[in-house]
């Protein structure tokens, strides 16, 4: 008869050990969004959390209580894990990273020496997950998190989610995930690209040459929607941000990198007949690029990259008739192609002189001309092989189609 | 012993397939890159190839002397004595290995999925369970391993395939990673890391002919070589050299990083229930294993009443170190070190020995 109490309170045993770790989710306060910035005092710095509020916008609470969709508390302290414990003195529910998203950081702690310690904390604790991207900001962290204002997408999660998804498909921002941080930071041979925002309008900046993608954070007339603008990179060396390059240029490391993904993007360059006008067309890239590195210890190693890309023709204002033109057809083409490889030569020229290492990650491809690591660091390809490279990068244009117009409007005519 | 000899090649290989292959998903990967960087994926090739052929040689020695299991060979060719010392450290070797593994395995379950939990019940859970597990007898622990073992695949294939996109094969370069003189001492220092291929010997008259053991045995550490190489090929393809020596879990890490679409993120809760599942059939493995080497080697024919008290010692002598990375980084390491030259030597000694005593003749 003993047997069945032994039994009961043995499976006692089993199935209560688990409520150790049990937490009800109404206990938890989801953080999606870590900002983190430079205080006066060096080893301290400022965290600020963006808790999302799960009440809002859920359909399982039918009277949606009228409470904004996220709380933004700001603490101090050392790193981002006991900074939580601390902002508890103002968040009532235990914090919880497991569901962040993003980690914000302000220019100036990006530039300081010291921006690798703080962010070399998140690899250790398994709350933080190493795909949480990686943002920099002209403004402080937690003034850009204040000003930020979704107005139509009001959920946090969702907004930074569907934000950095879309803007990378363009190839506008770069994936930029804690763990490739840490991957080129520690392999000590590329630059690493972070996400580039910021919600402070510069209006000294602000231009507007009609292409669309020449633009840093912050320089992009608008007027209405929400103030924060994503745009183009904050650039990484040796886990210190060096400088920020504009969209464009970030595309341009998209095209090169096949270790970066972006769908398909739509460029504007000048009309090569009326120079005045512009022709839209819609690059997409099906195949990766062709990297062909050959290494010579004594002499400059030449890198020939070669990318294949189709075009569409999305608009052509200037109405000068393309398709059906043999001729304007092959200027067109050779337009489109030039402005490439003029554009990616002046961006390469500037990475080997001014940043001395490259930010396409193609220290991959010289690895296999070495036996072992050791022969590998030693040839240093941040310092050395690099930026006394003689690289040729070609363009070709693959297939270039002219939508579902065969040919666009007779000015004269209509004009008639 | 409760076999009836009913299991079959099958089950024999499930046994040694899942007992091998889980090596990828604990810090054996991490353990290796210390010295080999990233050319230590190649290791468990090595390993392989210095380790096999003992392993063979000690097949033959067991087809040759019919109806003894490893301790008992040991005993025929050695003499009493000298095969009871043999068996004892057999013994050992099965039961520090289960040791410092269950504390690693613990470890990771804590981590990373009950951080609030004391290791202590988390240990106690997990050895109580695998020791219910091991007590139904061999055959049963057969039958499980080959119904769980096209789960346990399944799930590893899953993680393959997802994780696919973000492996860039030109990591691997430089090929031989820090050296291939450094890559080919780790391969033979570490080659006890199939040691687990020698413990399973002790159940060679567990099946319904020895035929079918032998079978099982070959084809599944063939497989399991197989697995390691791949899973370790994408750890060093997916993180890279600097960082796969820093990642103490690299298996979670990896299916941490797994997404299926836009909607199902952070799914790595599905994979550790199989991973988990295939970390209880290891140590009822070894549970058992170890409680029959003891019996082999102390006449203790029912020796399944022994499960029990080495369960509990597993539990002591694992709380004892101070934490898991030096469990695993140095008494592990230490542990290899020593097995690997013991598994290597001892079959072709054995060997020398009963064709000196003419025994192989017949």
């Amino acid at each position: 008869m003993r047997y069945p109490i032994l039994f009961v309170v043995l499976s006692f045993l089993f199935l209560l050990v688990g409520c150790y770790d049990r937490i009800e989710l109404e206990k938890q306060s989801y953080v999606v969004v870590i900002g983190v910035d430079k205080t006066d005092e060096r080893g301290v710095y400022e965290f600020t959390y963006k808790i999302s509020n799960p009440e809002v916008g859920s359909a399982s609470v039918p009277n949606t209580p009228d409470e904004p969709a996220a709380e933004i508390v700001t603490v101090q302290g050392s790193d981002i894990l006991s900074a939580t414990y601390t902002a508890n003195s103002i968040v009532s529910k235990r914090i919880t990273l497991d569901q962040t998203k993003v980690i914000v950081t302000s220019e100036e702690l990006a530039r300081s020496e010291d921006f690798m310690r703080v962010i070399q904390s998140t690899s250790r604790s398994p709350q933080i997950r190493g795909d949480i991207q990686l943002v920099v900001t002209k403004e402080k962290a937690v003034d850009f998190l204040n000003n930020n204002e979704p107005l139509v997408e009001t959920r946090p999660h969702k907004y930074y989610q569907f934000m950095l998804t879309r803007a990378i498909e363009t190839g506008i921002i770069p994936k930029a995930t804690l763990h490739r941080f840490f991957q080129i930071t520690e392999g000590d041979a590329d630059l690493f690209l972070g996400i580039y925002a910021t919600t402070e309008m510069d209006n000294n900046e602000q231009h507007n040459e009609g292409i669309e993608d020449k633009y840093i954070a912050g320089e992009i007339p608008q007027q209405g929607g929400s103030p924060t603008q994503f745009m183009g990179s904050a650039v990484f060396k040796e886990g210190q941000m060096i400088d920020t390059i504009d969209g464009e240029e970030t595309r341009l490391v998209h095209m090169l990198d096949k270790t970066l993904r972006m769908e398909e993007y739509i460029a504007t360059i000048p009309d090569p007949i009326l120079p005045e006008f512009f022709v839209s067309y819609d690059y997409s890239q099906k195949k990766e690029p062709v990297i062909n590195i050959d290494y010579y210890p004594n002499k400059p190693t030449e890198i020939n990259v070669h990318v294949k890309f189709q075009a569409e023709i999305i608009a052509v204002p200037s109405l000068i008739p393309y398709t059906q033109n043999l001729e304007y057809r092959k200027k067109l083409e050779e337009e489109i192609v030039k402005r490439l490889e003029d554009k990616t030569e002046a961006f390469i020229k500037k990475t080997q002189t001014e940043y001395k290492s490259d930010p396409f990650y193609w220290s991959l491809y010289i690895r296999k001309h070495f036996k072992d690591i050791k022969e590998y660091e030693k040839a240093d390809w941040h310092k050395n092989i690099y930026p006394n490279a003689k690289i040729n990068v070609t363009y070709e244009l693959d297939t270039l189609e002219f939508g579902k117009m065969i040919d666009d409007s007779d000015l004269n005519e209509v004009r008639d | 012993m409760q076999s009836h000899g009913f299991l079959r090649t099958k089950e024999i290989a499930s046994i040694v397939l899942i007992f091998v292959a889980i090596k990828f998903a604990d810090s054996t990967p991490t353990l290796l890159s210390q010295k080999a960087q990233n050319g230590f994926w190649i290791i468990p090739a090595i390993s392989f190839i210095v380790i096999f052929p003992s392993f063979l040689v000690m097949l033959y020695l067991l087809k040759k002397y019919e109806d003894k299991h490893v301790v008992q060979l040991c005993e025929a060719i050695t003499g009493k004595w000298l095969g009871k010392l043999i068996g004892l450290v057999f013994f050992l070797f099965a039961f520090s290995s289960m040791v410092f593994d269950a504390r690693n395995y613990i470890e990771q379950v804590k981590m990373l999925y009950f951080p609030e939990s004391p290791t202590d019940y988390i240990f106690f859970i997990f050895i109580i369970v695998a020791f219910f597990g091991a007590k139904r007898g061999f055959e049963v622990i057969g039958y499980t391993s080959r119904i769980a073992l096209p789960v346990i695949k399944f799930s590893a294939l899953l993680v393959i395939l997802l994780i696919w996109e973000e492996v860039v094969t030109e990591r691997v370069f430089p090929v031989f990673g820090s050296g291939l003189s450094i890559i080919a001492t780790e391969g033979i220092i570490k080659a006890s890391i199939f040691a687990e291929l020698f413990f399973v010997l002790i159940a060679y008259k567990a099946t319904k002919e020895t035929k079918m053991f032998r079978k099982g045995a070959i084809i599944a550490s063939i497989i399991a070589l197989a697995e390691l190489l791949l899973f370790y090929f994408i750890y060093i393809t997916v993180f890279d050299y600097n960082s796969i020596e820093k990642i103490a879990f690299p298996f979670h890490d990896i299916i941490q990083r797994i997404e299926f679409g836009e909607f199902f993120t952070n799914i790595e809760t599905i994979f550790m229930v199989f991973w988990l599942f295939a970390a209880y059939l290891k140590f009822i493995y070894f549970l058992y294993f170890s409680a029959w080497f003891f019996g082999a080697v102390f006449n203790i024919d029912n020796f399944e009443p022994l499960l029990l008290p080495l369960a509990f010692l597993v539990i002591l002598i694992g709380l004892l170190p101070y934490n898991s990375a030096q469990t695993q980084l140095v008494y592990h390491e230490q542990l290899y070190t020593l097995m690997s030259p013991f598994f290597i030597f001892l079959p072709f000694l054995l060997w020398f020995v009963a064709w000196l005593k003419g025994d192989l003749r017949t």
